[in-house]
């Protein structure tokens, strides 16, 4: 994709954001509700690609291999977009009470378990939590992507660092995502909770961080010499790293699953019994074939992840199925919520649209092949095992 | 001659002295054709021996008096038994971790420690299928946990995790084993075309299965330890899977945890990892090995040691976090019953053997140090054995109604089991470090070629 090509992809995404998110607000005038609830969840799949990335790449200064160089400049790049969805979080404190119930204080009044949990669930503490996950994201991010510009132009710039930070870097994000994943998402069940839940999110982060890098990538390999990155042996290499993520969040919402069900207690069975309603079993059968048994079987097939064009079709319906394991999570959870509202499409569009557009711009005349790094070399010169 | 010099910056090397084809063949292979018996060898075949003798008495008693010997009653009518399982089993996670998943993530370093690592598994995975069997009661009818035609109306019963556990934990010693013969048998065939004695020849001839190393021959090896490298992968996550199972269907509080499963695989391989440590440290050191289990082998098992570690960990703390979250009171009096309990030493010596200790692990110089990390691994191996006393003893002796608590007190013959089953595994662990390679030569001139391919580029 040439820099007009970005340029072109940038205004696309721009008009077709803020046309969705016009109408987005018309609707949002007539049900608010539905607004709140897609938000929250376009929302939050968005925010798992530049989480999801970020996580990649310090997994990757603690790994090495030459799988890493090629997704390193287009994972870090997400980074860019974590202020706009700071800003992107106006909208969920404004539907708080709409979404959450114990942000409701008739409900907390109402009920006993409410009360024990306000000591945590409480809209003071959740917005200071809120504010301390963002401030931390933006910070280890900040620091990641103006090291490795750094290392462009000073060529003995000492490796070490980098691992030095990563491996407190990937402490931090595990224990913030695990609590904006309980903040965000668990406790719209707020009699609800399951120990696996926050990895399991985080998980799924990871991987739409996998998905969506590698789409990119490929999308972005005419470019030269990056080019020479996305070559057969190191699309191997990610496509079975994205393999692993899908049957890390397959096994993590199987065994979560087989438990809740096989202990049967009152309180935890309630989660699964509003995804088996009428509409949701179906997402949720959805999900087993196609977030698991489809990407399963297409990648473990070596000839799909050696052919960009296929992979990227598969790290595309995953991205897909993210989106729909994010709606899955969110919505039967909340009391009343619609199975299906024309906002639910539309507002993914809007949030994803300007995402979109945000990083596009920011890859515009960006190297994508980082300078000074001695694997550069390694995984150009890879080749087929 | 072949040179393995890093870069400075880099890390260490595989292979430490210049060695060759030869050298190498020479130094494993000379460990069991041409060196004396040591004494130290001796000191702890004697050893093991001892304890195996510990152990067939404590299994005499048992079954000639039964199960009463033990201190397991109701309620905790799972003791030290399924403890010891837990522990033994997770133990066995690590070889075939190393030999499989690094061996697909092509981890060159691998190949240094996975003969003995596997050789570990196998042992590991011998003394932890004891212990379930033992806890039967009559352990004579083992085989009816197994679905066989007959005119009993016996069937087992398929919804039980422990049913599972009986054909996970033997498929994955079938697979494991092997795993463990084919590739051992390149290097059965050396030690046939090497010995010196009759019975060696024959001994190793016949294990050696006519392997004459044609091209053909290596095609077909690789094809199959390939694919039992497949195989064993998911082995490795589905028994500790099954094994947490059996704790986390049920209902009690601290047992029924849905992080159970990715908590107790971590677990496993962190246990599995420190017995590696403790294993290669002193055998490095006493057969001269320096220079093919090198610091870069220390410094990477250290650092998978700290990664698992924390995920313990984290499992631990989300455990406490969520007891509390819930609101649930028979969760959160569990988790304060761990720390100020009457076992509370056990649950606090734990944390501080699993949590606070590896985080030395952090520091550079604790990785690099041969005896910090044998020290740190030991007491991961000590604490993960507290972990499952905890987690099986803890939630048993106090469930929901008061009214049936009780507390367990091991007896004697519960710990003659425990140490007698360290006979099981330092015998058979002192018998194979002298009649069969512990490093792979194959793949240790494997290795070498690839050094000088990599050196001439």
């Amino acid at each position: 994709m040439t820099d007009a090509a970005l340029v072109r992809l940038e205004r696309r995404a721009l008009a077709v954001g803020t046309a969705a998110l016009i109408v987005a607000a018309v609707g949002a005038a007539f049900s608010p509700a539905a607004f709140f609830r897609a938000w929250l969840v376009s929302w939050l799949f968005c925010l798992s690609i530049p989480l999801g990335a970020l996580a990649i790449v310090m997994l990757h200064y603690l790994s090495g291999g030459s799988w890493g160089i090629v997704i390193r400049r287009v994972a870090e790049s997400t980074a860019v977009t974590l202020p706009l969805l700071a800003l992107f979080f106006v909208p969920v404190v404004l539907g708080m009470h709409v979404i959450y119930e114990w942000a409701e204080p008739g409900a907390v009044a109402a009920d006993p378990v409410l009360q024990y949990k306000h000591a945590y669930l409480n809209v003071p503490f959740f917005l200071a939590r809120a504010v301390l996950y963002f401030v931390a994201w933006i910070g280890v991010a900040a620091v990641l992507v103006r090291w490795s510009a750094e290392r462009d132009v000073v060529p003995d710039l000492d490796p070490r660092r980098f691992r030095l930070f990563a491996g407190p870097g990937l402490v931090v994000y595990g224990l913030t995502v695990t609590f904006a994943s309980i903040d965000w998402a668990m406790s719209i069940e707020p009699r609800w909770s399951s120990t696996v839940y926050p990895m399991m999110f985080g998980v799924g982060q990871v991987l739409a961080g996998f998905a969506f890098t590698i789409a990119a990538a490929v999308l972005l390999r005419d470019r030269e010499p990056f080019g020479r990155l996305v070559n057969p042996a190191n699309l191997v290499d990610l496509g079975n790293l994205m393999l692993t993520f899908v049957l890390l969040w397959a096994y993590l919402a199987f065994t979560q699953l087989l438990l809740i069900y096989a202990g049967n207690i009152r309180e935890e069975v309630t989660w699964y019994l509003a995804r088996e309603q009428p509409g949701w079993l179906g997402v949720a059968f959805a999900l087993i074939g196609v977030h698991f048994f489809l990407p399963f079987a297409l990648l473990l097939q070596r000839a799909v992840k050696r052919n960009p064009v296929a992979l990227a079709t598969v790290a595309g319906l995953i991205l897909v199925m993210r989106l729909v394991d994010d709606y899955w999570l969110v919505l039967p959870g909340i009391r009343g919520a619609e199975r299906f509202h024309w906002l639910y499409v539309v507002t993914p569009l809007a949030v994803g649209g300007l995402w979109l557009a945000a990083y596009a711009r920011r890859l515009r005349g960006l190297a994508l092949v980082p300078a000074n790094d001695p694997l550069v070399e390694q995984a150009m010169a890879a080749h087929g095992h | 001659m072949t040179t393995a010099t890093a870069p400075p910056s880099g890390p260490p090397p595989v292979i430490g002295a210049p060695h060759t084809y030869t050298s190498v063949t020479d130094k494993i292979a000379g460990i069991v054709l041409t060196q004396r018996t040591g004494r130290g060898w001796l000191f702890g075949f004697m050893l093991g021996l001892a304890l195996l003798g510990l152990l067939a008495l404590a299994v005499t008693m048992l079954l000639y008096l039964g199960i009463g010997i033990w201190g397991v009653n109701v309620p905790v009518a799972w003791g030290f038994a399924i403890t010891n399982f837990v522990w033994w089993i997770g133990i066995g996670h690590a070889g075939t971790l190393i030999s499989a998943i690094l061996l697909l993530l092509r981890q060159e370093w691998r190949q240094s420690i996975n003969r003995f690592a596997e050789a570990m598994t196998i042992f590991a995975v011998m003394c932890a299928g004891l212990f379930p069997i033992l806890h039967l009661g009559r352990p004579q009818f083992f085989y009816w946990l197994t679905p066989y035609p007959n005119t009993m109306s016996l069937w087992p019963q398929f919804r039980s995790p422990l049913v599972w556990d009986v054909f996970a934990v033997s498929t994955y010693f079938t697979i494991s084993l092997m795993f463990w013969y084919v590739g051992l048998i390149p290097d059965l065939a050396t030690l046939r075309d090497r010995s010196q004695s009759r019975i060696g020849r024959v001994a190793y001839g016949v294990f050696a299965l006519g392997w004459r190393g044609s091209a053909r021959h290596w095609q077909r090896y690789e094809i199959a330890y390939l694919l039992l490298a497949g195989l064993a992968t998911p082995l490795v996550v589905s028994v500790h899977t099954v094994v947490s199972f059996d704790f986390s269907v049920a209902q009690l509080p601290g047992w029924h945890s849905t992080i159970f499963p990715p908590y107790f695989v971590a677990g496993a391989i962190f246990s599995g990892f420190a017995m590696v440590i403790v294993l290669a440290i002193p055998l490095r050191a006493a057969y001269g090995l320096q220079d093919l289990i090198t610091e870069r082998h220390l410094q990477n098992m250290a650092k998978i040691l700290l990664v698992t570690g924390l995920i313990v960990a984290y499992g631990y703390f989300m455990e406490g976090f969520m007891a509390w979250y819930s609101g649930n009171r028979f969760e959160r009096y569990v988790q304060l019953n761990r720390i100020v309990g009457p076992y509370g030493p056990a649950y606090l010596g734990c944390l501080l053997c699993n949590v606070a200790l590896p985080q030395l692990l952090w520091l550079q110089r604790v990785r690099r140090s041969a005896v910090a990390l044998f020290v740190v691994a030991v007491f991961v191996n000590i604490g993960m054995w507290l972990e499952r006393f905890v987690i099986v003893v803890e939630s048993l002796h106090r469930d929901f109604l008061p009214s049936s608590w009780g507390m367990y007190y091991p007896t004697v013959w519960d710990w003659a089991t425990l140490f007698g089953s360290f006979g099981i595994f330092l015998t058979f662990f002192f018998l194979f470090i002298r009649f069969i390679p512990m490093i792979s030569i194959a793949e240790m001139r494997m290795l070498l070629e690839e050094e000088r391919g990599e050196a001439a580029a």
